[in-house]
């Protein structure tokens, strides 16, 4: 709102001088605001560093050893991308199934978001981990080998396959929020000029929730960088398993989950950062 | 009007329950090719609920409808399979204009009117493009094309929304009361649209309350009160001399409001 009233020059509409030196003044009330905010968070970290130096906190080996756990990021971010991804779309899925009239979709959907809101990601990732190779062997013990490679997953499969499935569960509810979220007579126009429900969902009902669902999305995504650690289990190279394994081996724990939890917290910010520019170029689009 | 041969819209025994409502209480209506026939009424007399069921937005509880050779059939609360088969057959026979407009507001102007021809038809786009443009200049709005309809009246939308409808080639215009969630200013632009309409010959059945407009524009009036067409004649024997008490009491209400021009 404010940048519209600034673009227009003033001229000598006297009203308008008013309102632009209120404006003004609300804006630099603002800016004084996040300031201080500002101020505290720096004062916030200072204390923080100097009680970490009082510990005996080894700064030195910090910066020796942060370019190894660093190179996890781009596995974070690849891992947690690839999951986000698949996952949207079995939410897609999932959501069309809790909305179908069709039992049989029905039923498989709401046994999916069931299972697994039921059950701890951890559980989750151990079963994929541990419990798949096994179903593996089993195949392989019965004939069949082929089955049985299906099974046998890398590290970073399982990974994306644990995340993958996990957040498809939680996000099917932002889907069907997303498609609910169309107004009816969008559905019912749509019908009205002859759609099929497939023609009415991929021209007509999707583009419309995309808009509700992104910014939602953005959020998991956000969420997803962090829960992306428990696949460190599995013997992913990520942020996390990098950080435990010098710690581990060094006894250096502060040091290293300190690098880690800052590479997270960088992480976060800056997808924030990016989400919010997004949600902001899709909302232009609308407008007047 | 009523000469040209055979009823392109039959209607019959249509009945309609919601829940334990019974809504719509048995209704025939024939409609024949180029009449426009108005449907008056209180609201909750079941004027849109019948319409409605013409394009099967809302599935009837029982009865047969008819629409330009395509019959469906409904009986105890459900379309007999054969007629579900063919119920998009029967949309695509019929035009909806509803009161909300229902533009697509992802779509501009032109794309909401050579959506329909190309996804269901299958119409190659430069020959929907110059269909559509032709809409848009018959509605007066072929400067907006590329507009987003947030960026049109109301007024503006529902001309886009009549636009959409008629690309389609539909056999029979339906008008949902078309000019209730406009303001006063904006409803003369889309009434003078469908009076052109009328005057070209389409076939239109109208649920509104524009009574001036009902009795300027009507081959037929009908009203409907209760569920049930109370009576239905030339707009000057409705509005000037009605038969049914019910009919008479209504009117006479609308007069009192200053509405019946």
């Amino acid at each position: 709102m404010a940048e519209t009233v600034l673009q227009i020059p003033p001229e000598s509409d006297p009203d308008l001088a008013v309102g632009l030196a209120l404006v003004r003044k609300a804006r630099r009330i603002r800016l004084i605001e996040t300031t201080k905010v500002g101020i505290v968070w720096l004062i916030l970290l200072a204390l923080l560093t100097a009680g970490l130096l009082q510990l005996r906190f080894d700064p030195q080996y910090v910066f020796r050893h942060a370019n190894f756990v660093l190179r996890g990021v781009g596995t974070t971010i690849g891992v947690s991308l690839v999951s986000i991804l698949i996952a949207s779309v079995l939410a897609l899925f999932g959501a069309l199934g809790r909305l179908s009239r069709n039992p049989i979709a029905q039923g498989i959907s709401s046994f999916y978001i069931s299972v697994i809101r039921g059950t701890p990601l951890l559980v989750q990732v151990y079963f994929i981990y541990l419990g798949l190779p096994q179903i593996g062997q089993q195949l392989k013990a019965l004939g069949y080998p082929q089955l049985a490679d299906i099974f046998t997953l890398s590290e970073i499969q399982s990974g994306i396959l644990a995340l993958s499935l996990n957040y498809g569960a939680y996000m099917t509810e932002i889907f069907r929020a997303g498609l609910q979220a169309v107004g009816h007579g969008q559905y019912e126009a749509a019908t009205a000029l002859g759609m099929t429900r497939w023609q009415m969902l991929r021209r007509i009902i999707l583009p419309q929730a995309i808009r509700v669902i992104i910014p939602d999305v953005g959020n998991q995504f956000i969420a997803m960088q962090k829960d992306s650690a428990l696949v460190s289990l599995m013997g992913v190279w990520e942020i996390t398993f990098r950080a435990n394994r010098l710690a581990r081996k060094d006894s250096k724990f502060i040091e290293m989950l300190l690098v880690a939890a800052t590479l997270y917290w960088i992480l976060t910010v800056v997808s924030s950062w990016l989400q919010s520019r997004l949600e902001k170029r899709m909302a232009h689009a609308y407008e007047r | 009007m009523r000469t040209n041969g055979n009823p392109i819209v039959r209607v019959q025994n249509l009945h309609k329950w919601f829940g334990l409502l019974h809504v719509l209480r048995g209704i025939s209506l024939e409609v024949y090719p180029q009449e426009v026939v108005v449907i008056i009424g209180r609201s909750g007399s079941g004027k849109s609920t019948f319409l409605r069921c013409l394009n099967l937005l809302e599935e009837p509880t029982s009865g047969r409808i008819e629409i330009d050779g395509i019959t469906v059939e409904a009986a105890d609360g459900e379309l007999l399979p054969e007629s579900r088969a063919r119920a998009r057959d029967l949309r695509l026979k019929t035009g909806m204009v509803f009161q909300d407009f229902n533009v697509f507001p992802h779509k501009t102007a032109l794309e909401n009117i050579i959506e329909a021809p190309m996804v269901v038809k299958g119409v190659p786009k430069e020959q929907a493009v110059e269909k559509a443009r032709e809409l848009l200049r018959k509605v007066g709005l072929l400067d907006k094309q590329d507009v987003h309809p947030i960026r049109l009246s109301g007024g503006q939308k529902q001309r886009i929304a009549i636009a959409r409808a008629l690309a389609m080639e539909p056999k029979v215009m339906l008008f949902d009361e078309p000019t209730s969630a406009l303001d006063p200013e904006l409803i003369g632009e889309v009434l003078s649209v469908m009076k052109d309409l009328a005057m070209e010959g389409t076939t239109m059945i109208i649920v509104t309350h524009e009574m001036g407009f009902a009795h300027e524009v009507a081959d037929r009036v009908v009203y409907m009160e209760g569920g049930v067409l109370v009576e239905e004649g030339p707009p000057d024997q409705i509005f000037t001399c009605p038969q049914d008490p019910r009919t008479r009491q209504f009117l006479a209400r609308i007069i009192e409001s200053g509405r019946l021009v």
